[in-house]
Order: C-alpha cells, then sequence, then structure tokens
C-alpha cells in the first residue's frame, strides 16, 4: 500500500515535470470575460476616485462626453455628446474659451432614465461641490476659473472671503453656488462650459477614461443622497469621508455594463447593459478579478480560465509562446521615473546624509544644488544596460519630463548616457574641488519591494564609487511609510518619482515637475523654487498652458525639455512601455495609452 | 469546572483590554505622515495629494489618548471602525471573510489532525524501522520549506497540469448561482449552503476549491503534529502498564489502540487547540498564494498597510477564538484524561 | 549528568551524529565565510554582490557556482554569509525569548498569587495576536533590517517557553527537597536558582533546539510577506523569498530555475533537520525516566 502511494506521487510528480499545460482548442466560458489584475479598487465614486483600480471599473459602467478614436490620444471621438466640439464646428468659440457639447438623445441610464443635458450640468457641479481633498477634480477648477484655482476652497475664498467651504452660510453657499453655475450653462439638449481663459487641453480633460468627466443620473444621484442641487447641501456635500460617500459602492451609469458585484480585493461582477445605445458587448458577463500572487495568475492564464492577465515585464518571458498565448508589447505609457534630487536637504534630523557637512563623512544641505555634482550623477547612470536589463528593453530613456508621444518630445534631443570621464571631470569641478578632497557619504534610498528603484540605487552606488574611493553610497530599502514621511520632510538626498499621466499633455507633466508650484518642486526645496522662477520656467509654463497656438506650444515644452537636461534637474531615468498578455481567442484588443486597464466593450472571445 | 469557566469570563474584558492597549501603543510610535501611507497605498496616488489636509481630516495628529478613545468609543457602541485596506467597516470585514476561513479550518481540521496522528502513531510503532526514518525525513522537509514553496508546487500540480483544483473560492458559474435571488446564504460556508439548497454544482465546484489549500496546510501540519504524537507514543509505550500488558500476552494491536494511543492523545490534545488558531492564523501565507479571500489575507494586509483599526479588529475577533478554543480543550481534556473525568 | 557523557552519548547515536556534523558543517561555513566567499568591502559583507542587473536568474555558471537568483544576487554568496546570518538569528532569538520566558515562568510558578495572575494575563495578551501578524506590525513600525525582525521574533516568542517553565515549576515547587529548603530558610535566589531552574531547564533546553531551525523559516515567511531582511541581504530566507515568481518554471519547462528554490531550501532543511535530531537525541539522554 505504501509503495503503490510512493509510486503515484512519482508518477504525479513526473508527469507535472515534463507535461506542458495543454493548449485548448474551444474558448472557455464564451459568456464570460475573465481579467486577472492585481490591486484592488479605492472607490466607485467617478469623483472621488484618483487610482487605476477604480478608475478600470468606472470606465465600464459611466460615460464621457467624448471619447479617444482607437489607439490616439490626441483625436476624439463623440460619445454621449453627438460632435467633438472645435472651433471649425462652431461649438469652440473663436477665444478658445467656451466649449459646447451637443447632447446625444435617446441614451438611456440603465435604469431607465433619459440622458439629459440637466444630466450633465449636474455631473459636473456635483464633481465640483465634493471636491475631496486629494482627489481629481482640481483639474475642472484650473480650467474653468484659471490658474491658482485648485478646488472649492479656492473659489470661496474668492467669492465670500471663507477658507474652508465647510464653514459657509446658507447666504454664502447661494454666491458660491451662482459662481459655479455660471461657468456650466445648459441651453436645450447643449452644454456649454466657460472657461476662464484658453486652456488647450481641456478636451482631453473631459474624455474617455477621466472617470471625473463621467455623466452621472441626476435624479438617481440624489436618490443616493448624493448633492440634491441645492447651496444648502455644499456644506454637507463637500469632501465627504470615503466611507460615507453616497456613491462610494453604487453605480449607475450608461455605459455598456452594469454593476452586479463588487467585493473589494477580490472581483468586481458586471453584467452586460442589453439596452446599451451603442449595441449590448459581446459577452454577458465581465469580471475583473485580483490576484496579487503571479504564478497564480500565470496558471490561471495557461489554464484558460482567465482571458487576460496583468504580466510584469520581468516574468513575462515565463508564458511567452506558450499555445494559445498572445502577447503584445511596447505599448506607449504616458508615465515616467526619475531621481528627484533635492537642492535644499533638511538637516535636521536627518540620518540619510552622515555628518551632514562637506567632511567625507557625509553631504551638506545644499550637495545637489551644485550644478556639477547633479552632471556627475547624470552620466554615472547607465540607462541602457537599465532598460535592456530591468525593464526587458521595454522602455524608452527620458528627455526631460515629458514623455512620448507628447507636444514637445523630440527624440533627438540631447541625453545623457553612462560616461565615467565626464561624471569624474564634473565631481572634479564640484564645490571647487573639495568634494573630489574630500570624497562624501550619503544614502540612496527607495520604498521596499519595488525593484526596478532598488536596482537603480544600486547602479548609481557601483559607478560612483568605481570613481574615486572616497565616494560612499549606501542602498537602503525603507517602508513605505518611512518613505512617505521622509520624502514629506524633505530629508531624502534624492527620491523616486514617477507620474502617470492625468489627461495625455505635456502640461500635465512639465507642471507637476518643473513648476514651483508643482508637486515635485517640494522635494527638491526652495533653493530649486527660486531657481526656477528666475530662469523663467514658471513663465514658460503659464504661457504653455494658456497659448492655443500648437507651434508655439511646441516651442516652449521643447525649450523646457532641454532646460531640464541641460541643468540636469533631476537623473531623468526612463518611460516604461506596457504590455498586454491575453488568449489568442480574444479578440477586439486594442492599446490605448490614457484608458485604464481594459474596455471589455471593445472585445470579443472568438475561437481560432 | 464551571468555576473555572466562569473566571474565564471574567478576565476576558482584560484580556482585550491589554489586547487593544498593545496594538495601539505600537502603532502610535509612528507619526502622522507615516499613519497617513495607510490612506495611501501606491507612490502613484501620492500626486497631488495636500497630505496635511489628510492628517487632520482623519484626525492623525490627535494625541494617542484622543486617538485610542475615539476608537473605544466606537467599539463600545459595536462599531470599530473603518478599515481603510479592506474598504469596508472592521466588522463587516471580518465577518464577511470568517466563512472562508472557517470553511476552510473546517475542512482541513480533520483530514491534517486524524493524518498527523495516524502518521505519528505509525512512527512510533514502527521505532528506529526504516518507516520511522521515512515518516520523520518527510515531515522535516514538511516542516522546512517556507509554506509558500509548498503553496506554488500544489497550485503547479492539482491546477496547472491535472486542472482539477483551482484557485480562488469559487468558479464564475458557480458565483452566479449563490448570487442568484433562489439562493439562499444561510451560514456564508459554501458547501454547506450548497447542500441546503440542494446545488451540487456549488457544492462540487467549492469543494474542488478548498482542497489545494487543504493539501498544502496538511503538509506544513502533519509534520508538527506527528512530531507531538509520535514523541508522546514513544514515552507511553515505555510506560510499565503497556508493558505489563504486553507481558500478559495481550495482541499487541490492541496494546497500542485501546491502552497507548488513547494516552498518548492527551499531549496532543493540549496543543490542538493552539494548533487550530495557528491554523486560522497561519492560513496567511496560503489564503494570498491560491487567492482565497479570507481572514488571514485580511490580516496580513491590513498589517503591511498599518491599519490600525484593521489589525486591532482581527486581534480582538482572535482573542476571543482563543479563548473559546482553550474552553472547549479544556473540556475534551477532562474527557480524555480519566484521572480529571473521575475528580 | 556530566556534560561529558552528553556529548559522548550524542556521538554514539547515529541520528545526532549526523546532526552534530551537519551543523559543525555549517559553523565552519560561518566561521570561514570570509574566505568562502571574499566580500567586496568588510564593511558591506553581508550585502549580496549582483552579477549585472538582470531580473531573470541565471543558472550555474563559472563564477557563480550555484547560478544567481532574480535580480542577479549570486546565490553561493548568499547561501554563505546567509549561514552567519541563520545561526545569528537562531541563537540570539531563541537565546533571548527562551531566557524570558524562563524568567517570567519561574517567577510566576514561585511566588504565585497576584504576581501569577499578572505575568500570565500579560501572557495571554501577547499571545492573543496571531503571530505572524505581531510579528509583521512590529517589524512593519521599525522598519526593515535583520535587527528588527530580531527584536519581533523575541518579542512575540517568548510566552510558550514561560508557559512551559511555569508548569514546570509548579511541578517541582511541592517536591520535598524543595520544600525543605524553604523551610530551612534559604533566600528565595537561592531556591530558585540552585534547585528549580537547575531541575526544570532540561525540557526548556529541549525545545529551544527544536525552535532553533524554525526560526530561519519564520524569518523567511516575513521575508515573503515583505518586511523581513532588506533586499539583497545575506539571508536564507530571502534567497528562497526570491525564488517566489519563479518557482513554477517557464516555457514548458518546470524545472528551469529549480537552483532558486532546491538550493536555499537544502540549506534551511538540513539546518533544522540537525537541530531537531540533536534535540531528539538530547530528550532521550536527559529523560530520567527512559534510563
Amino acid at each position: 500500500m505504501q509503495k503503490k502511494l510512493v509510486v503515484l506521487l512519482t508518477l504525479v510528480l513526473v508527469f507535472s515535470v515534463f507535461s506542458v499545460v495543454g493548449a485548448q482548442e474551444e474558448v472557455n466560458s464564451p459568456n464570460t470575460f475573465t481579467y486577472v489584475n492585481i490591486g484592488d479598487q479605492s472607490t466607485l465614486d467617478p469623483h472621488f476616485a484618483y487610482d487605476t483600480g477604480s478608475s478600470e471599473v468606472i470606465y465600464q459602467v459611466y460615460e464621457t462626453l467624448i471619447g479617444y478614436d482607437g489607439e490616439s490620444v490626441k483625436n476624439f471621438t463623440p460619445l454621449l455628446s453627438t460632435e467633438v466640439p472645435s472651433q471649425e464646428n462652431g461649438l469652440i468659440s473663436e477665444d478658445g474659451s467656451d466649449y459646447t457639447f451637443l447632447i446625444r438623445e435617446g441614451v438611456e441610464f440603465s435604469n431607465g432614465n433619459s440622458l439629459t443635458a440637466e444630466d450633465v450640468k449636474y455631473s459636473f457641479l456635483r464633481g465640483m461641490i465634493s471636491d475631496r481633498s486629494g482627489g481629481p477634480i482640481w483639474m475642472l477648477y484650473e480650467p474653468l476659473f484659471g490658474a491658482g484655482f485648485a478646488g472649492l476652497s479656492d473659489v470661496t475664498a474668492d467669492v465670500v472671503g471663507v477658507e474652508d467651504p465647510k464653514q459657509l452660510t446658507d447666504e454664502q453657499a447661494e454666491k458660491v453656488l451662482a459662481v459655479l453655475e455660471d461657468k456650466i450653462t445648459v441651453d436645450g439638449n447643449r452644454v456649454t462650459f466657460h472657461l476662464e481663459s484658453p486652456y488647450p487641453p481641456f478636451l482631453n480633460i473631459l474624455a474617455q477614461g477621466a472617470s471625473w468627466g463621467s455623466i452621472l443620473d441626476k435624479e438617481w444621484s440624489i436618490e443616493q443622497g448624493a448633492w440634491d442641487g441645492t447651496a444648502a447641501d455644499i456644506v454637507a456635500s463637500h469632501d465627504p469621508v470615503k466611507e460615507e460617500d453616497p456613491l462610494f459602492d453604487k453605480m449607475m451609469g450608461t455605459g455598456p455594463f452594469v454593476l452586479t458585484e463588487w467585493v473589494n480585493g477580490d472581483h468586481v461582477v458586471f453584467n452586460r447593459n442589453n439596452n446599451y445605445w451603442r449595441g449590448p458587448a459581446n459577452f454577458k458577463t465581465a469580471i475583473i478579478r485580483n490576484v496579487d500572487e503571479w504564478s497564480t495568475r500565470k496558471l490561471m492564464l495557461l489554464r484558460g480560465d482567465a482571458d487576460m492577465i496583468y504580466a510584469p515585464t520581468q516574468y513575462r518571458s515565463q508564458v511567452e509562446g506558450e499555445d494559445g498565448i498572445v502577447v503584445t508589447t511596447g505599448i506607449p505609457a504616458l508615465q515616467n521615473m526619475n531621481m528627484i534630487l533635492n537642492w535644499d536637504i533638511t538637516t535636521e534630523g536627518n540620518s540619510y546624509i552622515g555628518s551632514g557637512k562637506l567632511d567625507g563623512e557625509g553631504i551638506p544641505s545644499d550637495f545637489f544644488a551644485d550644478e556639477d555634482v547633479r552632471k556627475a550623477f547624470s552620466y554615472a547612470f547607465n540607462y541602457e544596460a537599465f532598460i535592456e536589463q530591468v525593464r526587458m528593453g521595454e522602455a524608452i530613456q527620458l528627455r526631460g519630463p515629458i514623455v512620448d508621444p507628447l507636444l514637445g518630445y523630440d527624440e533627438n534631443s540631447k541625453v545623457y548616457s553612462l560616461n565615467l570621464e565626464k561624471a569624474e571631470e564634473h565631481f572634479q569641478k564640484a564645490f571647487d574641488g573639495e568634494l573630489w578632497e574630500t570624497g562624501f557619504t550619503m544614502d540612496l534610498v527607495y520604498n521596499s519591494g519595488n525593484d526596478p528603484r532598488k536596482t537603480a540605487a544600486d547602479m548609481l552606488k557601483s559607478y560612483i564609487e568605481r570613481i574615486n574611493p572616497k565616494f560612499n553610497i549606501n542602498v537602503r530599502g525603507v517602508q513605505w511609510s518611512t518613505y512617505l514621511d521622509a520624502s514629506v520632510r524633505g530629508t531624502l538626498p534624492a527620491s523616486f518619482g514617477g507620474w502617470l499621466a492625468d489627461f495625455p499633455d505635456p502640461h500635465n507633466f512639465v507642471q507637476p515637475f518643473l513648476d514651483s508650484s508643482g508637486y515635485y518642486a517640494n522635494r527638491r526645496g526652495d533653493t530649486y523654487k527660486n531657481w526656477a522662477d528666475e530662469v523663467g520656467i514658471n513663465d514658460l509654463i503659464a504661457e504653455g498652458i494658456s497659448t492655443t497656438d500648437s507651434a508655439r506650444r511646441e516651442e516652449i515644452y521643447k525649450k523646457l525639455q532641454k532646460m531640464s537636461i541641460d541643468n540636469a534637474i533631476d537623473l531623468w531615468i526612463d518611460q516604461p512601455t506596457k504590455s498586454n498578455t491575453r488568449r489568442t481567442w480574444v479578440k477586439g484588443w486594442y492599446p490605448n495609452a490614457v484608458r485604464p486597464g481594459v474596455d471589455f466593450y471593445s472585445m470579443d472571445k472568438v475561437a481560432e | 469546572m464551571i468555576n473555572y469557566i466562569i473566571r474565564r469570563f471574567l478576565i476576558l474584558p482584560f484580556i482585550l483590554f491589554g489586547v487593544t492597549i498593545l496594538v495601539f501603543s505600537m502603532i502610535m510610535m509612528l507619526g502622522p505622515y507615516q499613519r497617513l501611507s495607510t490612506y495611501i497605498n501606491d507612490p502613484a496616488q501620492l500626486k497631488g495629494q495636500d497630505m496635511d489636509k489628510l492628517i487632520s481630516k482623519y484626525g492623525l495628529d490627535d494625541p494617542w489618548y484622543e486617538q485610542y478613545s475615539r476608537w473605544i468609543g466606537g467599539v463600545v457602541h459595536g462599531d470599530f471602525g473603518w478599515s481603510e485596506s479592506a474598504g469596508q467597516p472592521v466588522t463587516e470585514a471580518i465577518f464577511s471573510r470568517f466563512p472562508a476561513t472557517l470553511e476552510l479550518a473546517l475542512f482541513a481540521v480533520i483530514p491534517v489532525v486524524m493524518g498527523g496522528i495516524w502518521l505519528g502513531v505509525l512512527s512510533a510503532v514502527h521505532h528506529n524501522q526504516k518507516f520511522d526514518h521515512i515518516i520523520r525525513i518527510i515531515s522535516t522537509i514538511g516542516w522546512s520549506f517556507p509554506t509558500f514553496v509548498f503553496g506554488l508546487l500544489v497550485l503547479m500540480i492539482f491546477y496547472g497540469v491535472l486542472g482539477w483544483f483551482p484557485p480562488g473560492r469559487l468558479s464564475a458559474d458557480a458565483a452566479a448561482i449563490i448570487r442568484s435571488a433562489e439562493f439562499v446564504r444561510y451560514t456564508g460556508l459554501n458547501v454547506l449552503d450548497g447542500i441546503l439548497n440542494l446545488e451540487i454544482n456549488v457544492v462540487f465546484d467549492a469543494f474542488r476549491h478548498l482542497i489545494g489549500p487543504i493539501v498544502t496546510l496538511a503538509i506544513v501540519w502533519w509534520s508538527y503534529i506527528l512530531r507531538i504524537t509520535r514523541s508522546s507514543m514513544l514515552e507511553t509505550l515505555r510506560k510499565d502498564y503497556i508493558r505489563t500488558a504486553r507481558a500478559k500476552g495481550v495482541a499487541e494491536k490492541f496494546v497500542i489502540n485501546k491502552h497507548a494511543r488513547r494516552n498518548a492523545l492527551i499531549p496532543v490534545v493540549t496543543v490542538a487547540g493552539p494548533m487550530v488558531l495557528g491554523l486560522l492564523g497561519g492560513v496567511v501565507i496560503v489564503e494570498s498564494v491560491f487567492g482565497y479571500r479570507g481572514i488571514g489575507q485580511y490580516a496580513a494586509q491590513a498589517a503591511q498597510q498599518l491599519d490600525y483599526s484593521g489589525i486591532l479588529g482581527v486581534a480582538m475577533y482572535f482573542s476571543f477564538l482563543l479563548i473559546l478554543i482553550n474552553l472547549i480543550v479544556d473540556v475534551s481534556y477532562a474527557v480524555i484524561d480519566p484521572r480529571i473525568r473521575l475528580e | 549528568m556530566e556534560w561529558k557523557e552528553i556529548l559522548t552519548r550524542l556521538i554514539k547515536n547515529k541520528l545526532s551524529l549526523f546532526g552534530l556534523i551537519i551543523i559543525l558543517f555549517f559553523v565552519l561555513v560561518a566561521v570561514f565565510a570570509p574566505y568562502l566567499a571574499p566580500p567586496r568591502s568588510p564593511e558591506d559583507a553581508y550585502e549580496i554582490p549582483r552579477a549585472g542587473w538582470q531580473v531573470e536568474p541565471q543558472p550555474p555558471r563559472e563564477g557563480y557556482l550555484f547560478g544567481t537568483a532574480q535580480g542577479s544576487y549570486d546565490i553561493f554568496y548568499g547561501m554563505v554569509w546567509g549561514t552567519r546570518t541563520a545561526f545569528r538569528i537562531g541563537v540570539i532569538v531563541v537565546g533571548l525569548s527562551s531566557l524570558f520566558g524562563i524568567i517570567i515562568g519561574t517567577l510566576s510558578a514561585y511566588y504565585g498569587g497576584i504576581i501569577d495572575e499578572f505575568f500570565m494575563r500579560i501572557t495571554d495578551v501577547f499571545m492573543s495576536i496571531p503571530f505572524l501578524v505581531a510579528a509583521m506590525v512590529l517589524t512593519t513600525i521599525l522598519g526593515k533590517g535583520l535587527d528588527n525582525v530580531m527584536i519581533a521574533l523575541v518579542t512575540f516568542g517568548w510566552m510558550g517557553t514561560a508557559r512551559l517553565m511555569r508548569s514546570q515549576v509548579l511541578e517541582i515547587k511541592n517536591e520535598e527537597f524543595v520544600q525543605a529548603s524553604i523551610a530551612l530558610g534559604a533566600s528565595d535566589t537561592r531556591i530558585i536558582f540552585k534547585h528549580i531552574i537547575a531541575n526544570c531547564i532540561f525540557p526548556v533546553l529541549i525545545q529551544a533546539f527544536m525552535r532553533m531551525g524554525s526560526m530561519v523559516i519564520t524569518a523567511s515567511a516575513l521575508s515573503f510577506l515583505g518586511v523581513g531582511a532588506p533586499e539583497g541581504y545575506a539571508d536564507w530566507g530571502q534567497m528562497i523569498t526570491f525564488a517566489r515568481d519563479w518557482i513554477l518554471g517557464g516555457q514548458g519547462s518546470a524545472l528551469k530555475y529549480w537552483y532558486t528554490v532546491v538550493i536555499p531550501g537544502t540549506a534551511i532543511m538540513l539546518f533544522s533537520l540537525s537541530w531537531n535530531l540533536i534535540g531528539d537525541a538530547f530528550r532521550d539522554i536527559l529523560d530520567p525516566k527512559l534510563n
């Protein structure tokens, strides 16, 4: 009996080692599409969501006024509006500050309510009023109210002098609402947005994939307890706590799918909307499953239980070439990775900079304020090896903050490459030669678990320590919570940054990375902020966003790219591209750099 | 006995209070910005965040006793707070995952405990023979590789190659049946609910999903129980009364089954309590490998994200369970051990 | 019993001899680590050198006897220096947590009453949080790093010993010779050290041996959950965690990356096996009932 067991076990083992998972001839569950991803969803409220996981779900259920034309991130197609506004068709005013949308007739929400222009207006007003802190709604305020306006609090401060919208009296609220309502007007089935001044990427902000541009059913939303349309309700509806937000776990859109079940962190199930105005989807059920373990996702794909999975670049070779699996690589993604150099390191209570002085045992606060140090670092990084080995060829080197294919990106512009002689030259010049004599010691910190960042730091360490034995770099991995804390306090000498586009326009990259009020400027400290102001970076950015002349814009963004490289503001690393891994029976999939995740509606399952 | 049980329940609040203080003081060692990481779990989400505003919104810079009394005030009203890592209220997060883990533990406990005991007895009976050595070596292997290695191998063999036992808790079709209006959720345990609703497909499907995790747990825990049973059995076999029984000519099989095994089980029962708890807590890794949404996975997630209401909830829930299990163990101890039974 | 005699008996028993030999082997590896795998610089000897920047593991080849793991970390180097880490984790964690456990268990049982109640309730509190979760929270708070892992393992690892010690002491406390010393007015310290601890220590010792091996595994579970030793630190647990996403092979060959699992797995297994064998033999020797 024991012998039999041993034989059986051995057989199973041998079998498992030598057999290749068989390819299926037929399509598994033709009526269900399963996409297996990682992570989870934060919320289902389109005005609260600001993460890819949530946006992916919102994308299937809610719709926007306009969409993108296939793979393009520049050309639009009509969606809930029947025409894409342009100056040619007269829907954008001559001065470029009024945008009019003609709302499609005969569209119904999945509960049977008809879509009206009033729903559209309500949707945007509700977004602007709820405006949760740290949320995405600044993207509506900036074009509608002008630079410097990032949220409801800026409007209340301007109109009635109240900094905190939660403190508004009813009377003040009336005034604020009137100002908001003036920005979006309805005339029959026409909805017009009145911008403060021309804002070239405005259509991008409203287009498909932007969950904050979703159109809600006014009647339904009010029934759920969302903002009821009155001034009196502004105080209660502004900046909701996530769990008390009435739309946190409910959805009602015009889109091709309706939400059936959401079990956060495990799965989301959608059922087909049979009355969808573009015709029902190809399968009855669509499922997003969240499985963090790569091997499990891989097996699900190989067995055909998953139709599409998220496969990180480094593991993709494990499934590439298997029968029944197709992999598309090199999909452009509007994201970048760089190393932000802190020009003004906080020395107080800082354990990352050794002695905090230029004595070989540490680095001074203004270490990276020295242009030569920054350039030396830029020359001491092996961009080619990073892209070839860490990204496995699926990335392109950054040429400043702006990524391909946005305006201002020029594939022939100057970049750094690994050059230890040049690096040495710059290190010798730095701090009038003092640095070369004394040497330095510093920490390069990354958040644990992020392997590419760790490798980038290891790379810098390995090359820089080779240049001069007095140079010491310690690579330290810290918990995400510590990393967050340190980057806010400005104690990290250098930190890793990355940006995923909110909308496909260079402004969305230059503003956070280069502007003195931008998100990453804070990480470089006041020295940088003053410098950026002096050399005119801020003015260029302001001009770029208020000019409709495309040629002038291109010139501006090219100049900003050049300045980022010439001054080695940061260590510009790469723009990773994405890939998609799916079964061969999946048809109709197409890439789009702005879309958050999958588009179930466009796909079908057909046997070979 | 009754006194003992009453005493047990009287100290319960003190232990629960102690647990909350312990967990709270650990987490309060961190500053507000560090604890903000609970709410921002991806570096990419940092953009555009007004962190100071978020900190005051969640009250993270209040003194610890204020935060604690806010939390405990909620608990008194049956509200364990919001678990950011689960995106649900804590109570809901625990109760929605509890049936899954309970189901796993219930089905795992029988093969794991019985199999372990059986192997342990066999090994002791064949003391220092080849069979004993093989069993011991295998059990050391079982104990020496991290659980995830076995989990992945089980997944590979039984799912990847054979296609028998898929990961997750239910397949899409069975899940659709469960979601349908006719299906009544009596217990939350899929197998049981399937039987009660006479849905054989659900029963079969739920069971299929349980086997992988159970096999993995069995490999790891067998070696543990086996080891305890074996040494305790060996000790018993050397006792005088066994020798006497043997000398009297009682059949060997009878000696082992009737006399030795029963006494050898006493220490096994003492560890069974913590073991069941260990099974419940130790499913952390198994659940994450198999994509099985249960308490273990939740505990790990909450701990990593420093979601203190989540961790506190799980810890308190485990304390309850621990005390309950220990109670059951004490009772069964009395049943097995003749000395106590007679008193 | 004389230590010499114990040792002789350990050597005479084939199994424990085997265990001793393996442990000795690991000790040698740990001692001669700087010669077996010379570090680039002595300060960061525990940093595993990277053969390149490639993510995919590469099979054994010249210069990399055991191949390279995910991220091009040299497996041979990691195994050699990881031996030191394994001993450090085992000895420090088991030593400190046993010490705590002995102190608390002895005090509780010896003095009884309110002290017993107090210590045992504290023990209950610490036992109420699942071990892995508690250790995770603490390492997350203290930050990554081996020292912090050890602190966490000690903090939540002493309760078993305390309970064992307490039950042992309770048994012995009523023995005649202890009662006699108390009656004779011997000081508490003298009684505790002379009579009680000396007579209760063996079960605790055996338990400690058994825990030596398992500590490496627990540390690896923490690595798996992302809170163990820092990336690239020479630690067996981490070495096997590197294999996580490669265990199942790829491109039709399940064994493609076998070396990433088998090598660290074997080391951990042998290490824990040998401690167990010695522990088993120890029990046989020390258990007076068996003599």
